[in-house]
Parts: C-alpha cells; structure tokens; sequence
C-alpha cells in the first residue's frame, strides 16, 4: 500500500515496498530500534544499523539522554553525516523507532523518516532478513550546538503549567492505566512506578487508536478524525503528549507532528514514571 | 549459592565471555527454543499452559519427573515473546534437567545477570526473571499433588 499523500508530510514515510527497493541508496541510513533487545541480532533488514533506546541514546547516570558529543559520535560511528536521510523501523509498531527519530530531532537532525509498518509488516511480507551487520565508514557529524530541549520536548514543570491552565495534555496509555486501575501496562509487567492514575486535566488517547492491525498508520483522515475530531485538538495548540517512559508517546508525537502537522508537539519523556512517583505531584483517578 | 551441575555450567560458560560473544551465545540458545516444545506424543505430570496480564504472550510450563525425581521441562512460548526470553527457555531447560523440584525451588535468580550481563538485564526485559518463576511455580504444584498424592498412601516418585 502506498503512503497517504494526505498526511501533511508524507514524505516522512517511506512503505516497505519502497525501502525494499532502495536498500543499497546511498545517503540512507536504515535504523533498527526495537524493545526485544536481541531482535536485530537475529535478523535485521539488509544495510540497517541498530541503535539501542537504552545503550545509545541515554545516560542513565543523570536520567537523560547522551550529550551532543555523544550524539556526534554514535552518528560518525555509524556513517550518518548531517545530509544522511535516517529511515527508521523497528518492532512494537514503530513505538522504539519513533523514539529513536524523536532523539534524533532532539538534536537537530532533521532528515528523518519512519517505515510504515515497521519491522513485523516487513516480515509478513517475506521480506528478506540478514544477520550481517554492515560496517560503514566513518563519517563526519559536527557537534549539534543544542538540544531541542525546548522545542520538542517536555519536562515536568512544563506538563505541571499545562495541567493548571487547562491546556492540551494527552495520556497516550491504555486505559487501564489512565483511570489509575493498574500501574502497568497491559502484557507488561510493573515498571515501579507508586502511584496510578493521570495528570490532572490530561485527555486519554491510546497511542493504538492511531495504528491499523500491520502497524501501519491510519490514515490522514482518521487520523484528524481521531485527535482534531474527538480530542479536540487545534492546530494553534501547544501539545504535550505522555506516557510511561516516553516511548508511546514518541509514536503519538510523530503522528501529530509529521502526519497531521500539529507545528507545537512536545514529548514528556519523564511521563508517568516521573510524574507517578513524584513527590508533590498531583495526580487524578477514574477508577 | 550453588547451582545445579548443568545449570552451573551454562553460568560459568556465560561468566567468561565478552559482551559480543554472550550476546551471539544468547542467539544461539534462543534459536534452539523450539526444540524446548513438547514433542508428538510426550507425556505431562504438569502442564500449566497461561497468558499473565503482565506477559505480552502465552507461556506454556510442561513438567515431567523421572524415575529418580528428576525434573524435565518443555516450554512453549508465543511468537510474540521476546529473544532474551526465548534463550532463557533454552538455558533453564537444559541447565534444570534432572534437578528435583525441591532443589529447583531453592535456586536464586541472581545468576540472571551473569548470565545475560548487566546491559541487557533492564526495564522492559524483566521477563529473563519470569521464567524461572513459572518453572518454580510448577515445581510447587507438583510437589504439593505428590504430597496430597503420599498422604493418601500412594508410593513416592523415586521409590
């Protein structure tokens, strides 16, 4: 199936017809990032590179991500300059890979794309899998001069302002997890966090509303349909999307950025672990 | 803490081994998965085939003791179930086998992170340590059938 040309950037995804058929481009990278952590070990699509979610892209000593240095040498590393187009997929619909190309914003890359579908349509289309992993020469990647801390992503107390105000806050966890019935994801077991519930004044819409059945991403019209219809988001809103650890809404992120154009699209990748635990946060339950 | 013998071995085996070599060696257990499933016509003491809330697939326990006590496990696993998961399969049935389910209870988790080393051991791979606990759980089953099984004057496993 091709790619929605109603998406308000299309070109931010590729289908797994047209990655197949562009495996050896030059100026591409294909990235793997997945939860499994031994998935592209086992088998990964032909030329990509993996990029670990934990490993590569944070710093668990201060609970935040790499450093600009950090970020210049996993790219060098990886033969990436700042004129490669990244094509990310992964498992779990995209949640991993989301995550990657959001880190990659974070740091100003901007040549970012997502496969549609992600690593399970590949496969049950019998799309080839290899365990070589390529070697690419190293490459030149300046030291981005900032994050974008500011502009894409959302720390506490910008999600504690949105809460008193009133302002677009969306809980992109499951239900369960919204109304404060379980501290867990569903298939997931407990990932420590104290308390269950929501941010005060947050709007629940699952990161699944936004997929079909082979990971795929709805369509434009859905899509709007799905957060300007029932969520009642405008375009002039500043948004801030959440989850538990910043993965969901990664994925929420990129579909309102890149397929519905929301301009002002905030990540809190603290989200509910952060929040949940929190000393002095306030918290509401439905449950 | 002591290990069973096999099971002793696959730790020390990991223990020595760079982080790229254990990662290849935990492809290799987990590609050996399936030849962990029951096979056509196998026999059960215990099967406890379930899907926990907390598991992104169905994870099938099968318990068989021999003569002497010793246990043998089979494990299906959904295809949703991650690598690390898989290979954890491959090691607990091999390194278990023959082990009594009293003995299986006493062993402590703590040779987990040896064996998959401290990167991997994290949030969202935590069900390295779940396995185990459903082995465990089956192993308490079974002894608690054999218990209620001799108190009604029926002859022990290893006699």
């Amino acid at each position: 199936m091709s790619i929605d040309s109603s998406y308000a950037h299309p070109e931010a995804l590729v289908s797994t017809s047209w990655m197949a058929d562009h495996l050896k481009d030059g100026g591409i990278r294909i990235i793997e990032s997945n939860e499994d952590v031994l998935l592209y070990d086992v088998g990964h699509i032909p030329g990509a590179v993996h990029i670990d979610w934990q490993r590569d892209l944070q710093d668990h000593t201060v609970r935040d991500y790499i450093t600009p240095e950090g970020f210049a040498a996993l790219c060098s590393r990886n033969g990436i300059t700042p004129e490669t187009t990244c094509i990310f997929y992964g498992d779990k619909s995209n949640w991993w890979s989301c995550y990657a190309l959001w880190v990659f914003r974070l740091f100003g890359h901007t040549k970012v794309k997502v496969m549609d579908g992600g690593r399970d349509k590949w496969i049950a289309e019998g799309r080839p899998l290899t365990r070589e992993v390529p070697s690419y020469p190293v490459s030149v990647y300046p030291v981005p001069q900032r994050r974008l801390d500011t502009e894409i992503r959302a720390f506490y107390d910008d999600a504690l302002a949105r809460s008193k105000t009133g302002g677009p806050l969306v809980d992109v966890r499951s239900p369960g997890e919204f109304s404060g019935q379980v501290t867990h994801m569903p298939e997931y077991p407990q990932e420590g966090v104290l308390r269950g519930g929501h941010i005060p004044g947050a709007k629940s819409m699952p990161w699944k509303e936004a997929v079909n059945e082979d990971a795929t991403f709805k369509s434009a019209a859905e899509l709007s349909a799905i957060y300007a219809g029932k969520l009642g988001l405008k375009k002039e809103d500043g948004i801030i999307a959440y989850c538990r650890i910043g993965e969901r809404s990664s994925h929420t992120w990129f579909v309102l950025h890149y397929l519905l154009g929301y301009p002002d699209v905030r990540n809190y990748d603290g989200s509910w672990t952060e929040w949940g635990n929190r000393v002095g946060a306030p918290i509401e339950r439905t449950a | 803490m002591s290990y069973p013998a096999r099971l002793s071995a696959i730790i020390e085996l990991f223990s020595g081994l760079p982080d790229a070599e254990k990662r290849e060696t935990l492809i290799a257990y987990a590609d050996q998965a399936r030849m962990q499933e029951p096979r056509e016509g196998e026999e059960f003491d215990l099967e406890d085939v379930r899907k926990d809330e907390e598991c992104t697939d169905t994870v099938a326990i099968y318990l068989k003791l021999d003569a002497s006590g010793g246990c043998r496990f089979r494990v299906g696993l959904g295809t949703r179930v991650q690598t690390l998961t898989r290979a954890m399969s491959s090691i607990l049935c091999k390194g278990l086998e023959g082990s009594t389910p009293a003995e299986i209870l006493e062993i402590s988790a703590d040779f987990v992170p040896r064996i998959v080393g401290a990167d991997l051991v994290r949030q969202r791979s935590q069900t390295v340590y779940y396995l185990l606990n459903r082995m465990k759980g089956a192993c308490r089953a079974w002894l608690l059938r054999e218990r209620a099984r001799l108190s009604e004057g029926g002859d022990p496993v290893d006699s």
